[in-house]
């Protein structure tokens, strides 16, 4: 019970400081939803050209995402002469491997893939609080069960960071924003040196 | 109705256009690959590749250039839309990713070698080796297609048939590689020339 108390005191400092730390102050929150737009066009194939930086060694790809309906995204990675490596359904809080090449199937990195695909794909999340800092806005939200920060600068989603006890672990970072498409996307982890860049293609 | 009609008879023409080849063609169409291909000592080609996947309403379209060169050297060069080189040399893969180089080393996977080797022998469409493939042979008006179903099961995990189109003088025009998922990729040839002078340093990284 104490540890619990002690747990709960930590992560109630830990919440404030990321946002104070920022210099953030805390509002009213009138909309009760934020809306990731970034791969929100069911008629649009999302292609880009992936470069994934693990423990210093670099490979390249194929990353496409296809909303296939409300709540519901298929995520495939190939390599750049067409063969598969990974094929996931996200279908609201549900997940699926469609395929996953075996030299690759391994849990941890899978948890991870999740993880950070699902926030991509994730369309609407609820609001838990929101601050201000002159024209950025920062939004926190919780996506199975991790805290996340959403930040827009001028009605803009410019990035979203996964925070625990008031540390950013990942950020994901959307620029050359064009036609509600991200042009160029970042996942940077930093607790594991895992980078993920996405440049679009189409 | 009309419509309907006319669609039906659409697609009977369609079916029927690709018909199978008798065990005569087939052989003359084999001994005229081997021989071609035992004649080639370099290839250039351009080539349009098309990614289909099910669930997307476009394939995703990459442009480039292949050469290849005897014993085994294969180059395979994106252009567009991004540029990405690929060398099969020896038993190493060379990358060179927008001027970031890489490369991987597969002589500890036995199954990555094969799977490059039918790459290699895939650009010079021969790959009658009915110990590995099953295969059977189709024509369309003066193109054949045959199709290399691989038997060895570890293989067919990855692809479940290279699909080979030959012009009528028995060099590649297309080749098809469709997972066990029916997603496929398929690349179209141009501009290919045989037996041009192709400098080594083509292969160099």
């Amino acid at each position: 019970m104490r540890y619990l108390l002690i747990s709960i005191f930590f992560s109630l400092v830990g919440c404030a400081s990321y946002t104070k730390k920022h210099g953030f102050k805390e509002v009213e929150i009138i909309n009760k939803v934020i809306y990731n737009p970034y791969f929100s066009d069911a008629s649009k194939d999302y292609v880009y050209k992936a470069k994934i930086e693990v423990y210093n060694k670099t490979f390249g790809g194929i990353f496409i995402v296809k909303k296939i309906a409300k709540g519901n995204h298929r995520v495939v990675f190939t390599t750049e002469m067409g063969s598969k490596i990974f094929d996931f359904s996200f279908h609201n809080d549900d997940f699926k491997v469609n395929y996953i090449l075996d030299e690759i199937n391994k849990k941890l990195l899978l948890n991870i893939l999740e993880k950070d695909l699902r926030v991509l794909v994730r369309e609407h999340e609820n609001v838990l609080s929101k601050s201000i800092r002159e024209n950025t806005i920062l939004i926190e939200t919780k996506i199975a069960n991790k805290k996340y920060f959403y930040v827009f600068k001028d009605e803009q989603l410019n990035s979203v960071s996964r925070v625990k006890n008031g540390k950013e672990k990942v950020q994901f970072t959307f620029s050359k924003i064009c036609d509600v498409t991200a042009k160029n996307i970042q996942i940077l982890h930093h607790n594991i040196k895992l980078t993920i860049n996405l440049k679009s293609i189409n | 109705m009309r419509n309907i009609v006319y669609l039906l008879f659409l697609m009977v023409v369609i079916v029927h256009s690709q018909e199978k080849m008798t065990t005569a063609e087939a052989i003359l169409l084999k001994e005229k690959v081997k021989a071609q291909a035992a004649e080639t000592k370099t290839i250039t080609s351009d080539f349009v590749q098309y990614k289909h996947l099910d669930f997307l309403t476009n394939d995703i379209v990459t442009k480039g250039n292949l050469a290849f060169k005897i014993p085994n050297f294969v180059k395979w060069a994106y252009v567009d839309p991004f540029v990405y080189s690929v060398i099969f040399k020896d038993e190493n893969l060379y990358i060179n990713d927008e001027g970031q180089k890489s490369d991987v080393n597969l002589s500890s996977s036995k199954l990555f070698k094969q799977l490059n080797k039918l790459i290699v022998n895939s650009v010079k469409g021969d790959m009658f080796d009915e110990k590995e493939f099953e295969i059977s042979y189709f024509k369309i008006n003066n193109v054949s297609d045959v199709h290399f179903s691989p038997i060895n099961k570890k293989i067919a995990k990855y692809i479940k048939a290279f699909h080979i189109k030959f012009n009528g003088e028995g060099d590649v025009v297309e080749i098809k590689m469709i997972e066990p998922s029916d997603d496929y990729t398929r690349i179209v040839f141009s501009n290919r020339v045989l037996n041009t002078s192709v400098s080594d340093a083509v292969f160099a990284h």
